[in-house]
Formats: structure tokens, sequence, C-alpha cells
């Protein structure tokens, strides 16, 4: 089975965001970065995949020369090969972009299967995967948490809303968006990271690649939540606040 | 005063059949020795060289061998009376060399020592002395090991150390026997005789018992690395620790074979005495098993026949096995070496350490919690960032930094050095300082912490630090050298007790019966950095000091290290319950604790045990008590 792995360098999810002078990105300088968590469950069970049924996992990741140390973690945790996709501009191209740049990438591997992360911790945006399933014209699937091989192509599990899951077959090859949370993932030990190495990253560029730049989607501002308090008191005995929260809870917040 | 004027009896000559016979004994006996010695010598040298083994500086290894090997100190003092009886018999064999190459000399008619001479007259009375209590000793060890029965000497009963007592005992008495015939008699020569081949019969048994220890562990004691637990650095890239026979190193195997079955490690292993599968002593005696078995270039698994994979991630790195041991076994660094072979190369899985092996990959503690939490208590309690111009850096680490109770700790801490008018600072970002994965054998992730810490001091130009956390200070000092210099480093029980004298001595409200305190010694400070007083002398400042039955040196431990705090639910008993149970045993009104990880197990432990319970804190806590309520910071 060869599967190909998309993956994303994000900042990491305790950093310390500020908005560039610009206001239309971050401030890229001082930030710690890491693997997207749903593409490292995504990386998890491509390897698991493989250890079952032999193969090859494939991880390919666009970004600037940062995202190497991405790469060589996914090689280290038992990535065969990787492809760097070098784009100093990620921030600047929407999730079509982006999608075709990993679409051109990943087509002459003829892949079994195309595993990515749902969505990415920094934008959030989930379309890139499906994306790049319409580019390389295959079918696909979103939220997985589990994938069995078949026969004909593979048996998935969704994730659906309030606790429902949904089992579909799907042929290969295809696309597969995973959610975080359906495998334990591995840690990274010495002896991988030695491996790692040796192993291959093909550097490729976006005009190799001959991959329009010009976005459809443009991105006007990017702003910090507000923090706003709204604390209210529930004045009363224990039995009169309490029923004043349920109505709040039910018709106010939503939630019951 | 016939025994005064009587010296040791020796036949003065010789047949040619009984020098023959004694020839062909003689070389019998040598080559029953060598063939199973020389195949372990063999292999010994055939082991892994220890890349980071130095012989200098070569004053202390000569001072351990006096201390522990000529004097018998650790053994005497860590079990005395069998400790006694064993370093007569020990005395006794080195007064005995002098004497048994003279009695093999004299059946070839070159006998140096003459009874009738002022020298040997004087020697062979003074050999006779340490035979009589050489004799009684053996009898002492007999006794205990056949009828007392230890639990720690194992449930089988050695017959072989049976055989052993008795052959040593036929060497004492028909030494001390000869002093009582003449020398033509036929008496004479049977005694002769009866010695020389209780001798020629020892040799042989020596490298087939445990008794091999007679010819390795003064090499073995003089060879150790010499610092405790200290654990090795992995040389070049396919070095990932103790993996399989290829990666035993000629000190490892030597201290395989050097394991004399004593069974002190195990005594004193809160693993052992609680239920667990580990016994230290089986690792060691696993090692020698696979040696025996596969030799040291077999590729053969480490953790599998002979070790098990459970048993060593059991191990708290309390380092009490290590203390213990007579022959110099390096108990803590071979089972970090087994964890980091498992770890290193993915073949521990194990959900509790792959969730805190991740929480360190991404995040910066050890708890799993976002390091705003840390940014927010430094801000709400004010604490100053270190910027240079401050004495100490005052080094939270993850308890200190994350933790409810730790943080107690260090605000407590603060309020004494505020009240000192010590000068300290806390850095913006800090990074565990590994210990937990070091302990269990993760190198790549200890490397990575330890780089970016030391990074982050460095360009904070950190001179001192001071840390509440044992295990924070030894990791600091010693573990991160492998990388770079780190900065001079104290745990503050030093500090305070530095400053003991300018602290409050704290009055009881009721003189006649003061508050009992009763200090828990951590592994870590004890042990491992032979901080024994400091914190006592600080804790006597709030009350007057009881000890625990096991204190000091031998302190029992908490249950929390070795990254154990981090793995979820104990097999058998809870380390943590059984000390606890022993501090509050001694009716102290106040445990202290001097670790915050202990400070948490206990506190665990004695919600479990319910009413009537001593409280618990920390010594720095106990310090800032005794302080002017207000305006003292």
């Amino acid at each position: 089975m060869k599967i190909v792995v998309a993956i994303k360098q994000v900042p990491e999810r305790d950093a310390q965001v500020r908005i560039d002078a610009a206001g239309k990105w971050i401030e890229e300088s001082d930030l710690q970065y890491a693997l997207n968590e749903s593409d490292a469950y995504a990386l998890e069970e491509a390897l698991q995949l493989k250890e079952k049924h032999s193969g090859e996992v494939i991880v390919v990741s666009a970004g600037p020369e940062r995202v190497g140390t991405t790469i060589r973690e996914a090689l280290a945790k038992g990535a065969d090969r990787a492809i760097h996709i070098g784009c100093d501009d990620l921030g600047a191209r929407d999730a079509l972009g982006v999608a075709r740049l990993l679409a051109a990438a990943i087509k002459p591997e003829n892949p079994d299967l195309v595993l990515t992360g749902l969505q990415s911790e920094d934008l959030g945006l989930g379309q890139t995967g499906v994306i790049v399933a319409e580019l390389l014209g295959l079918p696909h699937a979103t939220l997985i948490l589990h994938v069995e091989r078949t026969e004909t192509g593979v048996t998935v599990k969704r994730e659906l809303e309030e606790g429902w899951f949904q089992t579909i077959e799907l042929p290969t090859p295809a696309v597969l968006t995973i959610q975080s949370g359906g495998n334990k993932l591995r840690y990274a030990t010495l002896m991988g990271i030695k491996r790692a190495k040796t192993k291959e990253v093909r550097r490729l560029t976006a005009a190799e690649l001959a991959v329009d730049a010009a976005p459809v989607v443009l991105l006007e501002q990017v702003t910090l939540p507000q923090k706003q308090k709204s604390t209210q008191i529930l004045p009363g005995t224990a039995k009169e606040a309490a029923a004043a929260l349920v109505e709040k809870l039910k018709f106010e917040v939503r939630v019951l | 005063m016939t025994l005064l004027s009587a010296t040791l009896a020796e036949p003065q000559h010789f047949s040619l059949f009984e020098k023959l016979l004694f020839a062909g004994l003689a070389i019998a006996s040598g080559c029953g020795f060598w063939r199973r010695f020389g195949k372990i010598l063999d292999k010994i040298l055939q082991s892994k060289k220890d890349p980071s083994f130095h012989l200098f500086p070569i004053g202390k290894r000569i001072g351990d061998f006096v201390w522990e090997v000529l004097f018998q100190a650790k053994v005497i003092r860590e079990r005395p009376l069998p400790g006694l009886a064993h370093a007569f018999v020990f005395w006794a064999f080195c007064t005995f060399v002098l004497v048994t190459l003279n009695h093999c000399a004299v059946v070839l008619g070159l006998g140096f020592l003459n009874p009738a001479g002022q020298f040997a007259r004087f020697y062979f009375y003074f050999a006779a002395a340490f035979a009589l209590t050489c004799a009684a000793g053996i009898l002492g060890l007999f006794v205990r090991r056949f009828l007392v029965r230890p639990k720690w000497l194992g449930e089988k009963l050695s017959y072989q150390s049976g055989v052993i007592a008795l052959l040593i005992f036929v060497l004492m008495a028909t030494y001390l026997a000869s002093f009582f015939v003449s020398d033509a008699t036929p008496a004479a020569r049977a005694l002769w005789w009866l010695h020389t081949l209780a001798l020629l019969a020892f040799l042989p048994l020596i490298p087939h018992t445990k008794h091999l220890h007679l010819v390795l562990s003064p090499a073995t004691v003089f060879l150790s690395r010499g610092t405790f637990s200290q654990i090795p650095p992995l040389s070049g890239d396919e070095d990932f620790g103790l993996v399989a026979g290829t990666d035993l190193t000629q000190l490892v195997s030597l201290q395989a074979w050097s394991c004399v079955e004593c069974g002190r490690c195990t005594e004193h292993c809160p693993a052992a005495n609680t239920g667990k599968l580990l016994n230290p002593k089986e690792i060691v005696l696993g090692l020698r098993g696979y040696l025996n078995e596969y030799g040291p270039s077999s590729e053969q698994p480490l953790l599998g026949k002979y070790n098990a994979q459970e048993a060593v991630f059991q191990c708290t790195t309390c380092g009490a096995c290590e203390f213990q041991c007579p022959v110099g076994i390096e108990h803590v660094p071979i089972l970090v070496g087994l964890r980091r072979g498992a770890v290193n190369t993915g073949l521990w899985e194990d959900q509790h350490g792959a969730k805190l092996f991740l929480a360190l990959e991404r995040g910066s503690n050890a708890l799993g919690l976002s390091p705003t939490d840390r940014d927010k208590f430094i801000q709400r309690m004010e604490l100053p960032l270190f910027d240079g111009t401050q004495e100490y850096c005052l080094w939270l680490g993850c308890m200190g930094g994350y933790d409810p109770k730790g943080r107690e700790i260090v605000l407590a801490f603060t309020r004494v050095m505020s009240y000192l008018g010590t000068s300290y600072g806390v850095l913006r970002k800090e990074k565990c300082t590994g210990d937990p994965v070091r302990r269990l054998g993760n190198d790549l992730l200890f490397q990575q912490l330890a780089e970016a810490n030391l990074e982050a001091l460095a360009q904070n130009k950190v001179k001192k630090i001071v840390s509440i956390c044992p295990h924070c200070v030894r990791t600091i000092q010693e573990d991160w050298k492998e990388y770079s210099t780190p900065p001079e480093i104290e745990h503050h029980s030093e500090f305070l007790a530095r400053y003991a004298h300018r602290l409050p001595k704290q009055a009881s409200p009721n003189p006649t019966s003061p508050e009992t305190i009763v200090f828990h010694d951590p592994c870590y400070l004890g042990r491992y950095r032979n901080v024994y007083d400091e914190p006592r002398t600080v804790a006597a400042l709030a009350g007057e000091l009881v000890e625990a039955p096991r204190s000091r040196e031998r302190s029992f431990c908490c249950g929390a290290g070795g990254g154990l705090a981090f793995l979820g639910e104990e097999t058998g008993e809870r380390v943590s319950h059984n000390r606890a149970q022993e501090l509050a045993a001694t009716g102290a009104q106040t445990i202290a604790a001097a670790c915050p990880f202990c400070n948490t197990m206990f506190r665990d432990a004695l919600a479990a045990t319910g009413e009537g319970v001593p409280q618990l804190m920390d010594i720095a806590q106990l310090a800032a008590r005794g302080l002017p309520q207000s305006g003292s910071s």
C-alpha cells in the first residue's frame, strides 16, 4: 500500500500569537512550530496501515525552510521518504492554492491513499484535503477515525455529531481527512531520528510544479479575538438561581 | 608455655610420590579454576569497551578501594554483624597469602618462612589470630545462612555456600591444629595434607559459585564509574542503550559476574518491598545468565528470557540498591540503560509513558499544562523576572511552576529569600529539565530539553540557580553536563541551612511538648547529592526532630522517581503508602519533605490513610512559618 500523508507545520498550540505590522498575517519570528495535530493522527494511521499491510509512507509538506524539522520528525516516526515543497508565501495562499501545490506533488506518486488532517490548527479552514481530492479526481471522505483495508478499497469510520459514527466503503485510490484521537500517537525515538538522516527528502518549488499562485480568496485582515467579560451573578435563593441558570443555559447559551 | 614455645608444624621432608601427587593435584586444581574462569574473563574482555571510562583521577579509586575492599567499611556499616564476620574471613584470606605460598613451597623444598626464625614465628602467630576470628566468622555466617535464613538471601538454600564454608573452616582448623603437633609426626603430615586438599578443592569452586566475587569484586570496586548513579553518555550513531549483548560494556559484564547474591539491593528496593516484579539482584543475575548463554557478541535482545521489560520500568531510580552494593555494582545505570534500549528503539509501549513523552515533545512541562498557566502564576504572585542583576535564578521546575502545592513551596521559599534580602528572579520561559524522560531512557527528548534550557540560561546570563526540587538540581548539575556546562546550582535546603542562624527559631505554644517533626530524606537529595544535615537544620527551626526507622542513606523512596510519578497505577502495594505509614508511625506531628514530588506522593498517601495523620510541609514552609507575619517581604 502506497500512502501519501500531507502534513502542515503550524505554530505550537501554546504559542503567544501576535499580528504582524501589515495586519494580514501573524508575526512569525519568535514562534515555535510543531506538526499540526490531526496531521499527526493522519501520519499515525498511515504508519499503522503500513505496519499491517506493508508498503510505503511518503510525507509531503509545503512551506519555508523551517518545515524541514517537522518533515524530519515524520521521517523519524517511520515515514519512508518525504517531499518538501519550498514556498515562503504559504500565508498568502488560499486553500485552493495550497491544494494545487500538494496535488501537483502527489499526482506523479500515484498513491493508493492520500491522508491528511481534517483541518489545520492555525487557519482551521478544513478544505485543503477535500480540494486535493477534487484536483486529483479521487473520491474522498472526511472526519475519519479509523481505516480498514478491504479487497477493493477501504472501509472507514467517520465521526458525526453527538456521538454518532458512520461506516462507509470507498474504492481506492481515495483521499481521507483524519480526525484527531482515533489512534494513540507514537513518541519520537533516538533510533528513528538517526535513521531519518539517511531518508530521502525531495525538494520541489512552486515554479517547478507550475502552479498558479494567484489566490481566489483574498485575506483582508487578521485580528486577535476580542476578550470580553460577561459574568452574570444570579441573585436569589439556590433554587431560584438554579432555575434562572437553566433558563439561560437553554435559551441564551443554548447548550441544554 | 608449650603453646608459645611451639610454632607451626610443617613436615620437613616429602617423598617423591608426595611431591608428584601435590604437583598433579595442584595442576588439576589450577586447570579446574582456569577452565571456568578463563571463559568468564574472555567474555568480560570481549564485551564492548566503555567509551566514557577514565582511569584518572586515580586517587579516588585508590581511596575507595582501601575503604571499601581493604577496610570492608561498606560491608560492615550496612550490616554490622554479618559484615564483621565477613571482614574477619576477608582479612584472614589477606593474611594467609604469605602463609599459603610458603605452605605450597615447602613441599618442593622451597619454604621461605623458617618456623624457627623470628619473622616467621611472629607471622605465624599473627595469622593464627586471624585464623581464629575467621573460623568464628565463617561459623557465624554458616549459622546465618542455614539456620537464621534471612529472606534476602533467597528462597533456595545455597549448598555450594555450605561446602565453601566447610572448606574455609577446615583450612583454618588445620592451620591452628598445626601449632599443637611437632614437625616430624604423622599428625603434622596429615594436617599438612588436609590443609592442602581443602585449598586445592577450594580453588576450582571459586569461578563456579558466587565466590567468584573473591577474584572479581576488588577489580569491580576499583574500576566502578565512581560517581553515584552516573548514566554514561551514548557513543556513536548505533548506540541506543542496552539493547542486545553487543551493548554490554566491560564494566557491566564485570559487574554481572561480581554479584555475590547477598540481597542487600533487594532488601532496600522500594519495588521489591511492595510486591512488584522488579528485584535488582535478579536484574544483575539476569545479565549474568544472558552472558553465560549468549555471550557479549549476541544480537539476542537483553529484555526477554532473562530480564522482563515490566520489571525494568518499575524502578524508581532511588539508588538504594547501588548505595548498598558491597561489590561496586552500579544498578541504576544498568536499569536506565535497559530502559534506554527499549525507549530509544520504540519497543516500550506504555500509554502513560507515551503521553508524558508527547507532552514534552510538544509542550514545556511534564504535567502537560499550558505554559500560560506558569505565566499567569508569575504575574499573579508578582515574582520578579530574572534580568541578570539578581543573585539567584529561582528555577521553578514543573512542580513549582504548575502544581498548586509546588507553588506554595516556591512562595514560602521566596518569602524567606525576601526576608533575608537575597535577590532572585525567575525565567520568563522554562522547560522541564528532562529528569523523568532521562530516567525513563528517552535520550532524544532529554537532549532536546537540556539543550533548549541550557541555551535559555546562557541567553539570560544565569550564574547561580536555586531550586526547590532535588530532581531538577541533580539533572541540571550532572545530567546536562553531557551537552554544556550548566550554571552553579543548589537545592533550597542548602541555601536555607546556610542562613538558618538568621531565621527565627520557632517557639512552641507548649514549651513542655514541642512540635515533633520527622524529616523524609528525598533520594535525589540524600543518596544522589549527599545532603542530609542541611534540611534537618532547617526543619529543626520549627520543632524537635525525630527520625524514621529508615532514614538518611537508608531512606525509603516515596515512589515518584525515575519518571514513575507519571506512569499511573502500580502493581502491589503503593510505595508512597508504605513510606507514609512509616513516617506517620513515628508519632511526629509534622512530616517535613524537601522535594515537591515526595510532597505530592505523601499528600495522596496520607489522604488515603484517613484521620489523625501528621501534617505535611516542605522545609521552606516550615522556615517561612516563623517569619514575622506582615511587611516581611
